[in-house]
């Protein structure tokens, strides 16, 4: 009895059986491509015929790789398990070297390494706060070796990599005009809109300017400057820093005797001090254009109108304070933003998770530093 | 399962390599035969890696053709140049292992995106990979955990991961101790004879190079351009081009010191 089978990619798999003893014919080429259909055919006829011994023939094989002769292998184990003889013949010169690759003890052995599992999960939150409780530290090391570098730069300032400042001041600073700009016009527009829609009830459509103004200064300004700047530069220090580490750049610094921190770091973190308190003023500014936007078309209010009511709300000590904020919220968002990606040890992975980590605890320790900021001035006024 | 034969299977003809009035080689044309390897040499800076990127579909060139099976891989559609990169595999410099992910994963991700195999044959597969490169047991690695020359082997193993028709390699051993380098040529040599997988090799290495290559296509900076072509014994004891003599005798070329020596 014979059976015969086109397979998809030219191969073809036919049988004849002989006193128990079944003989598979093997033509054509075997490969990656039809390996699952010619393993079920073979499995299928041996199924159907239900022989005491099998032959596979490979005589008229024209092309073999290794996955094909792999799962060869494996259907001679299957048939064996079976207590059924199985036996390759006919084997070309070119399949027998494909089969001395295969190493036996390759395909039975035991990883050398187990995957790892996954702890219980009071492990797992008390390994979560002993890493917070490093990352604190580190934290802490950090801001003390910054300073340390920022006193060593002040005493020399020779040794301060001017051009690296502005190349930075111009990065964090000039590239973000357009989006801080942008998002502060339209937050000083929402404002002004959305606080027009409830004073108008009460007829206090004029201290809509004076609304905007303060939120503008006191609050928001700073906060939206800071927020942007640490997704565009403090994740742009970690991803630089950290592409460093994998590189051994920063291992070069370092043999080279020059310290990572006062080279790489402190540019970085002057360069945001400078700009982002200008970023804030632009900020402000903007912001308060939004306002004037809504207050002229909406309210009916004069420009000089708004300007002169904006004017008499801000202090001096508001705009003052706003500025000290700035300066503190650069501090941070370049310092963690640096810390995170001397943390990199290896790979890309490494990389995207502590530039993430940059962004998400910039803009935490902005929020905590406001809050902070909020209560002192409270009292200070 | 390829047999060795004259039949070329890849085809380059007259390629130009050109950035802005700059040309790193023009007019390059050469084949790589069935079954052989191929060795591609040359001074630092003379186009060997943009070459081979020209050969993988990775970089476009300024001019000319690169033809697999009869398909012009240059103005080959994005289904042609799939299709042809599904039949080769390529070990970059630094081997570009992912680092996420473990070498069983490395390896398994091609047999996933481009076969309907069940998990336990791709399982199958993996262990037989990492058995012909002599890294057995390492599936649950991730490539941090290895050494140079383990990361590079376990490269070929994904390389050669759907048992590609052609294997590209861009600067086998560079970096690499010797002894690590004589294992990764034999490795070559065995994956070559067995499988008779055509290779395409970019490398500095005169001993790999006279150990490993079939046949050797050598380019020059300033001719732009090839300026030997053959075997490397051949090249080693009969050329006559002083450029060639001086790459496989080791020499400096007679006339260095008269030309960049003390700033002249």
């Amino acid at each position: 009895m014979s059976i015969e089978q086109n397979l998809s990619q030219l191969c073809n798999v036919s049988s004849d059986k002989k006193n128990e003893h079944l003989f598979i014919y093997l033509t054509g080429s075997f490969s990656l491509k039809n390996l699952n259909e010619f393993t079920d055919l073979i499995h299928a006829t041996v199924k159907d015929e239900k022989p005491q011994e099998t032959s596979i023939d490979f005589s008229g094989i024209a092309y073999l790789d290794s996955a094909a002769a792999l799962a060869l292998i494996q259907i001679q184990k299957f048939f064996q398990s079976n207590n059924m003889e199985c036996s390759f013949v006919n084997l070309t010169g070119e399949a027998q070297r494909i089969f001395s690759v295969i190493h036996e003890q390759a395909l039975i052995k035991t990883p050398l390494k187990t995957k790892t599992k996954q702890d219980f999960f009071l492990i797992q939150t008390g390994d979560a706060f002993l890493q917070l409780v490093r990352d604190f530290i580190e934290i802490i090391e950090f801001v003390g070796n910054l300073l340390f570098a920022f006193f060593y730069t002040i005493l020399h300032p020779r040794t301060l990599r001017i051009n690296d400042v502005l190349f930075y001041m111009r990065r964090a600073g000039v590239d973000g005009l357009p989006i801080v700009g942008l998002i502060s016009v339209l937050i000083g527009l929402i404002i002004a809109f959305m606080s027009f829609l409830q004073l108008k009830q009460i007829g206090a459509n004029i201290y809509v300017p004076s609304l905007v103004s303060f939120a503008m200064v006191k609050e928001l300004g700073p906060i939206m400057t800071a927020i942007l700047v640490a997704g565009r530069s403090g994740s742009a220090f970690a991803a630089e820093i950290g592409t460093m580490m994998v590189n051994e750049e920063v291992d070069a610094l370092q043999t080279m005797g020059f310290d990572p921190i006062r080279f790489l770091a402190v540019p970085k973190v002057l360069a945001a001090i400078i700009v982002v308190p200008i970023l804030t003023v632009y900020s402000d500014f903007f912001g308060v254009v939004g306002g004037l936007i809504v207050g002229v078309t909406g309210l009916d209010l004069t420009v000089n109108t708004y300007i002169s009511q904006s004017i008499k709300t801000i202090k001096v000590f508001d705009i003052v304070t706003s500025l000290i904020k700035a300066a503190v919220f650069a501090a941070l968002i370049a310092s963690i933003g640096c810390q995170r990606g001397f943390k990199v040890r290896s790979g890309a992975q490494d990389v995207g998770k502590f530039t993430t980590s940059a962004v998400v605890s910039a803009i935490f320790l902005i929020v905590v530093t406001d809050s902070i900021f909020a209560v002192t001035l409270y009292y200070l006024r | 399962m390829e047999i060795k034969s004259d039949e070329p299977i890849i085809v380059v003809k007259n390629l130009t390599a050109r950035f802005g009035s700059n040309f790193v080689f023009e007019n390059v044309s050469f084949h790589v035969k069935k079954g052989e390897i191929l060795v591609v040499v040359g001074e630092s800076g003379c186009g060997k890696s943009t070459l081979l990127k020209m050969m993988i579909g990775l970089h476009k060139p300024s001019a000319g053709s690169v033809t697999f099976q009869g398909v012009n891989i240059v103005a080959a559609s994005e289904d042609e140049l799939n299709n042809y990169r599904q039949n080769i595999g390529v070990l970059f410099q630094s081997s570009a292992l992912f680092s996420s992910m473990m070498l069983g994963e490395n390896i398994a991700l091609p047999l996933q995106e481009y076969t309907n195999l069940d998990s336990a044959m791709i399982n199958m597969i993996i262990k037989m990979k990492l058995g012909m490169v002599n890294l057995a047991g390492y599936e649950n690695h991730y490539p941090s955990e290895l050494s140079g020359g383990m990361k590079k082997r376990a490269g070929i193993a994904r390389a050669m991961a759907l048992d590609p028709i052609v294997l590209f390699f861009d600067e086998l051993s560079a970096g690499l101790d010797p002894v690590t380098a004589v294992e990764l040529d034999d490795l070559i040599i065995k994956t070559n004879e067995a499988l008779g997988t055509t290779m395409v090799i970019v490398t500095h290495e005169l001993e790999s190079i006279c150990k490993i290559a079939h046949r050797v296509v050598m380019l020059d900076k300033t001719a732009r351009g090839i300026i030997a072509e053959g075997k490397p014994q051949e090249l080693k004891e009969k050329a006559t081009d002083p450029r060639v003599r001086s790459f496989f005798l080791r020499q400096l070329p007679e006339n260095v010191y008269q030309d960049n020596a003390y700033g002249k």
